[in-house]
């Protein structure tokens, strides 16, 4: 058997990557992933002022900067009620934040469709359109942004959300805007993306109904499908939530078994040959994501994809974009909602707590992402990330591949191989940090 | 049209230590796509664009206006086994402009922080010139920020784009765009004015500047003029303004105000003690009733 062994650098995901294929065959056989430079943001934080982290940490990542905004305010959240400290949030507070990274999720998944999966598809199957899809991705990111900048004053690297709340205390005039923004953005998608109204979208059940979907999405998979591309990318069909958000509550599926998880289970290590480290839960991997959060969440449509297709690329592709419809419905609703006589922020200005150990735990773009922090005396003396890209991106551990390794192999080609990498929505800053 | 479009300047965006903030931020603007029409953009980190990362490490880009992003660190970065240093001085050398994109790039911003003997700026570490700054003074433009501001890119690479000079300060950092500090057109301006602070987060009213650190009246930048997101700012939803423009941006305590015997440590820019406190002294012997009310009620 001859073993040839290519080196392949990805770019325009979030950084580069780079892939060290080993191809037997004609099959791709491993695949090591490596990520570039390790920036310290964790060892940054150390001796720094608790709140600190909510400037700083928004900075490990330039696309889902807001998730960790709101997992580092979530740290310290659990950390004040750990020492004891009453915090409740008023209604009001809880789902503007909602809002706002609804919203950045969005944003992400717009530009992952538009400006990664849309064209280097084309790429692969060698279809020439010269339509500048990037285009449509900004469109639809800038627009939802300003929305999110009505609540949180810019995107992004936003410090919004405060231990008690937010610093933000909106009018009416100000939900007026944001709900104009979201409608301009349902509609856009209506238009562009999915051909079709939004309610009656969402009310698709099965596959069988899927070819109702038109617009940019319903010829993405049409062409996945045509392609005979729609089963590529399969890994270990286990899947994985911590964060409760609008798009489902914890837990984990594995296959179609859902039941739940303690988050005390999460375990990191350091691998060989990379900054990133990787996560396990009781020592086995599991992918995060979209895919995940509609296989908790037991969502009828993807649960009818993976019945046909697994955890193959087009269940994973479907369930990311799947949820920029869910979030902008669910959007509207907190909008509307929301009681603008509630505080915006409930802790006293002068209450802080010196001492304290908390986990904050939110579902980012890619996954769940965990922010740990250990103070003393008011300073942090401990803080970890665990990252989404953490679960998916890593080499694997004991005898078992990484997610998105055990996914590429047995692929025909690397063009093919690189493809199902970045329908992982491939993040090398988050990975690395 | 055709010689028009030969002679475009080509544009080359290089990544160095950072987050991806800056071309997210960029990324916003509403009008991108026709700002870089005047630019043939031969590199981006996320938009396609002529040439690939190879050809990038390969230092084989042809390049006139160099787009940096990230702190500067000489040895221990590389992509595809190229130092990114090396990248960021030769097409630094090729260029006839180059702008350093967010406080990371310009004075070593956030990722400093991990080991600030070897990371800094390009050419300034805070607020000293790095050896390199006598090469590349001449071609410099600074535009700090953490991330930076979208428009404030897009004005610079449009006076670029049509041969005009900049206006530049000590720091090279446009005029038009830092000549203002934060402060200049906040919301809350009528609270400093009378000395009012907040009464806690997450309220339309009171200034920042006395107990939750806002550094507005000593950071230079526009945000409060030019908004974010073409809508608000930090300081217009309560949030205190980190001085993220600053050469020693992240200071420590960002919700804190540093004090003297209750005053304020550090002066609105340019403003002596003695001045402050006089004015303080007068104005702090009124209580305004509206000032001490809320601005609006919506449940009587
Ligand atoms: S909040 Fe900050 S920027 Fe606004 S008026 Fe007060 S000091 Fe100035
Ligand atoms: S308000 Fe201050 S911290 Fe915020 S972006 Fe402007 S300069 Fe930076």
């Amino acid at each position: 058997m001859k073993k040839i062994k290519i080196k392949e650098l990805i770019e325009k995901i979030e950084g580069e990557a780079e892939l060290d294929f080993t191809i037997e065959d004609g099959r791709i056989e491993d695949v090591k992933i490596n990520f570039g430079f390790y920036r310290g943001i964790e060892e940054i934080l150390q001796g720094r002022d608790a709140w600190d982290a909510l400037v700083i940490t928004p900075r490990v990542c330039g696309i889902c900067n807001h998730a960790h905004l709101i997992a580092a305010v979530r740290a310290i959240e659990d950390g004040y009620q750990n020492a004891g400290i009453n915090l409740l949030l008023s209604e009001k507070a809880k789902k503007i934040r909602s809002f706002t990274l609804a919203c950045e999720l969005i944003q992400n998944h717009m530009k992952w469709f538009y400006m990664t999966i849309v064209p280097q598809l084309e790429a692969y199957l060698q279809i020439d359109n010269r339509q500048n899809h990037a285009l449509k991705a900004t469109y639809l990111s800038s627009t939802v942004t300003k929305a999110l900048a009505i609540f949180a004053g810019q995107w992004p690297h936003s410090s919004y959300a405060i231990p008690g709340g937010v610093s933000c205390d909106p009018t009416h005039l100000d939900l007026m805007q944001a709900e104009a923004l979201i409608d301009e953005c349902i509609r856009f998608v209506e238009q562009v993306l999915i051909g079709m109204d939004m309610a009656q979208y969402l009310d698709i059940s099965s596959v069988s109904q899927l070819h109702e979907v038109g617009g940019d999405l319903g010829r993405l998979m049409h062409l996945i499908g045509s392609s005979g591309m729609a089963t590529l990318g399969q890994s270990y069909d286990r899947f994985i939530v911590f964060g409760e958000s609008l798009l489902s509550s914890s837990g984990k599926s594995i296959a179609t078994a859902v039941s739940k998880v303690d988050p005390r289970y999460v375990q990191e290590s350091a691998q060989d040959e990379s900054m990133a480290k990787a996560v396990t839960y009781k020592k086995r991997l599991y992918e995060t994501g979209p895919l995940a959060r509609g296989m908790v969440a037991k969502r009828p449509i993807i649960k009818s994809l993976h019945k046909r297709y697994k955890d193959a690329l087009l269940t994973r592709i479907f369930a990311r974009m799947h949820e920029v419809s869910l979030l902008l419905t669910e959007s509207k609703r907190l909008l509307r909602e929301l009681d603008l006589n509630e505080p915006s922020c409930t802790l006293d200005i002068d209450t802080r707590c010196a001492d304290f150990e908390g986990t904050g735990i939110v579902e980012a773009a890619r996954g769940s992402l965990i922010h740990q922090t250990e103070v003393s005396g008011g300073l942090i003396h401990r803080y970890e990330i665990i990252t989404p890209t953490q679960w998916n991106l890593s080499h694997g551990s004991g005898d078992e591949h990484g997610i998105a390794v055990e996914a590429m192999i047995g692929s025909k080609s690397i063009q093919e191989a690189t493809f199902i990498f970045r329908t992982f929505d491939v993040c090398s800053v988050c990975t690395t940090q | 049209m055709g010689q028009v479009q030969h002679s475009k300047p080509k544009l080359l965006w290089l990544q160095s230590i950072t987050c991806n903030g800056n071309t997210h931020s960029f990324l916003n603007h509403p009008d991108i796509f026709s700002v870089f029409s005047g630019f043939e953009v031969v590199h981006h980190p996320v938009l396609e664009s002529e040439y690939t990362f190879h050809d990038l490490a390969a230092l084989k880009i042809p390049c006139d206006i160099l787009i940096l992003e990230g702190s500067f660190i000489e040895k221990g970065l590389t992509k595809n086994g190229v130092e990114v240093s090396k990248m960021i001085t030769h097409y630094g050398n090729e260029a006839s402009h180059i702008i350093t994109a967010g406080t990371c790039a310009t004075f070593g911003g956030i990722f400093k922080q991990k080991d600030p003997e070897q990371i800094s700026g390009f050419c300034f570490d805070i607020e000293q010139q790095t050896e390199r700054y006598e090469k590349f003074a001449s071609k410099l433009i600074s535009l700090p920020g953490c991330p930076i501001h979208p428009r404030w890119l897009a004005y610079v690479l449009m006076m670029l784009s049509q041969g005009k000079k900049i206006a530049i300060d000590r720091l090279h950092r446009p005029v038009e765009l830092y000549g203002y500090t934060v402060h200049t057109g906040c919301t809350r301006n009528e609270y400093f004015e009378w000395k009012v602070d907040t009464k806690g987060y997450g309220l339309k009213e009171g200034c920042l500047f006395y107990e939750q650190g806002c550094q507005g009246p000593y950071t230079r930048g526009s945000c409060n003029k030019i908004l974010w997101n073409d809508t608000s700012s930090k300081t217009r939803i309560g949030t205190p303004c980190f001085g993220c423009t600053e050469p020693q941006y992240p200071k420590d305590r960002l919700f804190v105000t540093r004090t003297n015997m209750g005053i304020p440590a550090t002066m609105p820019l340019g403003i002596p003690r003695r001045a402050y406190l006089t004015l303080t002294g007068v104005v702090k012997s009124f209580k305004i009733k509206r000032f001490s009310q809320r601005l609006l009620e919506y449940d009587q």
